[in-house]
């Protein structure tokens, strides 16, 4: 970041700049919420295979802690990999999506994206069943919201994963 | 009237010249005397929407008083092509310096 950059950044915060628009006729307009519950699922997945996973005792050879770093390092790096998903899916909804006008249907929207972004930071960084559990939580919650935006009831239901948590799905007629 | 004015780019039709984040400094007297060239970055109120400023680029002269404007990232862009020919007297100034983030 340049010199000049940071200055104008500065500035910006004395006296905001205007907004010039290098308009596009692109937003796309497809968004599904789909994409951050499969991913909360994916994240609590992972912790429950690292719960799962049987530590190496005192007495294990070489080989038996290697399969186990080698397992738990990759639980560790898919949980990563799709709790940063379930925080760019969210954003893109809440940034890109959801409009003014639907913070009158949904006054909560704000704090619930907020706090879901949190918990999502928190399930990446611990092993911590609870945060992912909420996370998905959390993407359903929005998910409800979502699909209510576009006129549709939903219902929910167990996934069709080994997850088997509770899941938001739209009705469709 | 001061003779510059700051702005900050969003959106991307502007892309690679212009990223979203990225400042401009537009020079307001930078056609008192001379008229829009075709190349030049300028800042014009939009013309679909109140109160809303665009950056783009003047592509053709399409009068004595009147410009085309395009934008760098063809494919995305919303400009003259969608809404037609803009007057000079819309164009807020040129873009003099960039500041990339």
């Amino acid at each position: 970041m340049s010199l000049l950059y940071s200055l104008a950044r500065l500035l910006d915060r004395i006296s905001p700049a205007r907004i010039a628009y290098a308009h596009c006729d692109i937003p796309c307009g497809i968004y599904d919420p789909h994409h951050a519950q499969l991913a909360a699922h994916t994240v609590v997945r992972m912790v429950d295979l690292i719960n799962q996973l049987e530590k190496p005792g005192p007495n294990a050879t070489a080989e038996q802690r290697q399969e186990y770093t080698n397992k738990l390092a990759r639980y560790i790096a898919t949980k990563e990999q799709h709790s940063e998903i379930a925080k760019s899916e969210l954003r893109i909804l809440w940034a890109d999506y959801f409009k003014p006008d639907h913070l009158k249907t949904f006054p909560e929207l704000h704090d619930t994206m907020w706090k879901a972004l949190k918990t999502a930071s928190k399930a990446r960084q611990e092993i911590n069943l609870q945060a992912a559990e909420d996370l998905l939580k959390a993407t359903n919650d929005i998910a409800s919201m979502f699909w209510k935006t576009k006129g549709l009831e939903t219902i929910t239901t167990k996934a069709p994963y080994p997850t088997e948590r509770q899941t938001v799905y739209p009705k469709f007629k | 009237m001061f003779p510059f004015r700051r702005f900050r780019v969003q959106d991307e039709s502007m892309r690679p010249t212009l990223e979203p984040g990225d400042y401009v400094l537009v020079n307001r007297w930078a056609y008192r005397f001379q008229s829009p060239k075709p190349g030049d970055l300028v800042v014009v109120r939009d013309p679909e929407t109140l109160d809303r400023f665009l950056v783009k680029r003047v592509s053709d002269a399409a009068g004595p008083s009147q410009v085309h404007l395009a934008g760098d990232n063809q494919p995305l862009s919303r400009d003259s092509r969608a809404f037609g020919p803009v007057s000079i007297d819309r164009i807020v100034g040129k873009v003099w310096i960039r500041l990339k983030r």
